[in-house]
């Protein structure tokens, strides 16, 4: 057994493949993440290029939006690991999926390198009579690795994987 | 001659209507929906509570309209490219129904609480206001992903 058959074929995770239920359920919750917290990750994005929310300081809008940007991303991450192990033998051989979780891993490099010398710095910025350009790329770079990790998310559903070869020699028989 | 072929093959082959059309689909609810959330948390009293709710509303409708306008239009290319099948969908049709509640809602009562809100304090009613337009929002979302599913 590969490892991605042990691991979808744990019981809860058969439950939640086989469901005609949980499996959109949990789609359902994943998308709403992305609806109602994603979108707080480009309004953050947008306050750092100066092009949204001006009345509020950087601050207010990294510091205010932060526990709520948590509390969807673990939802969003609980949702997303359970749906993809569940199928984690039509996950494996996607490229999609993976593309994916390497976009998800430099969106973990981003945070360690913007974190200390932007998202911790805010007051620093606000203080700054023009937005310096380490928040701006900071931004940039935060929306490009969303927008590619919802396509690559969206696009999984689209990979098809080559046929096994001949299965024509038991037809012949 | 040949990569000119593959290329316009690759523009003309409609395969990647769909998808691309869902790629812009799904950044583009994120923001409207996302920035009428924000409206809706200010409206609850639990987040950005520095800023008035009126104020939040004006910075942030320009966006939730771009979305919408980008949602919307990126949703009539996948309605279109197979309409046959959304329409015998009983989930496209709940979805299609929020949609249009939801929008209207958001234009209309929603639009007139969050400009009037108070500073501080919401009283209830600004709450229940907020309170339906997440599961307006919440029901169109749930719509469109069961379409697949059912």
């Amino acid at each position: 057994m590969t490892i991605s058959e042990s691991i979808q074929s744990i019981d809860f995770l058969t439950a939640i493949r086989e469901s005609a239920l949980v499996y959109p359920v949990l789609l359902t919750t994943h998308l709403a993440c992305i609806a109602f917290f994603g979108g707080m990750i480009l309004m953050t994005d947008l306050r750092l290029l100066g092009l949204s929310l001006k009345n509020l300081t950087i601050t207010e809008v990294v510091v205010g939006l932060r526990p709520w940007k948590r509390l969807g991303g673990v939802i969003m991450i609980t949702a997303g690991l359970l749906l993809g192990s569940s199928e984690a033998v039509k996950y494996a051989p996607n490229p999609f999926f993976w593309t994916k979780m390497t976009i998800l891993a430099l969106i973990g490099i981003h945070a360690l390198i913007f974190r200390p010398i932007v998202y911790n710095k805010t007051e620093e910025l606000d203080r700054s009579p023009t937005i310096p350009s380490k928040a701006k790329v900071a931004a940039y770079l935060s929306l490009a690795l969303w927008l590619g990790m919802v396509c690559m998310g969206r696009l999984i559903a689209y990979y098809e994987p080559k046929q096994q070869p001949a299965p024509q020699a038991t037809l012949l028989k | 001659m040949l990569l000119q072929n593959a290329v316009a093959d690759a523009l003309n082959n409609t395969e990647w209507a769909f998808p691309l059309a869902e790629c812009f689909h799904i950044p583009a609810f994120a923001l409207s929906i996302g920035t009428i959330a924000l409206v809706d948390l200010r409206l609850l009293g639990v987040a950005l509570r520095r800023d008035s709710t009126a104020k939040l509303l004006r910075d942030t409708e320009p966006w939730t309209l771009v979305g919408l306008v980008i949602v919307i239009f990126s949703g009539a290319i996948l309605f279109l490219s197979q309409t046959q099948i959304y329409l015998v969908n009983s989930s496209f049709y709940f979805k299609m129904v929020c949609l249009l509640i939801a929008i209207v809602y958001n234009f209309t009562i929603h639009r007139k609480v969050a400009a009037s809100a108070a500073s501080d304090a919401s009283p209830v009613g600004a709450k229940v206001v907020a309170i339906v337009s997440l599961l307006l929002w919440l029901g169109t979302v749930a719509g469109g992903l069961f379409i697949a599913f059912v």
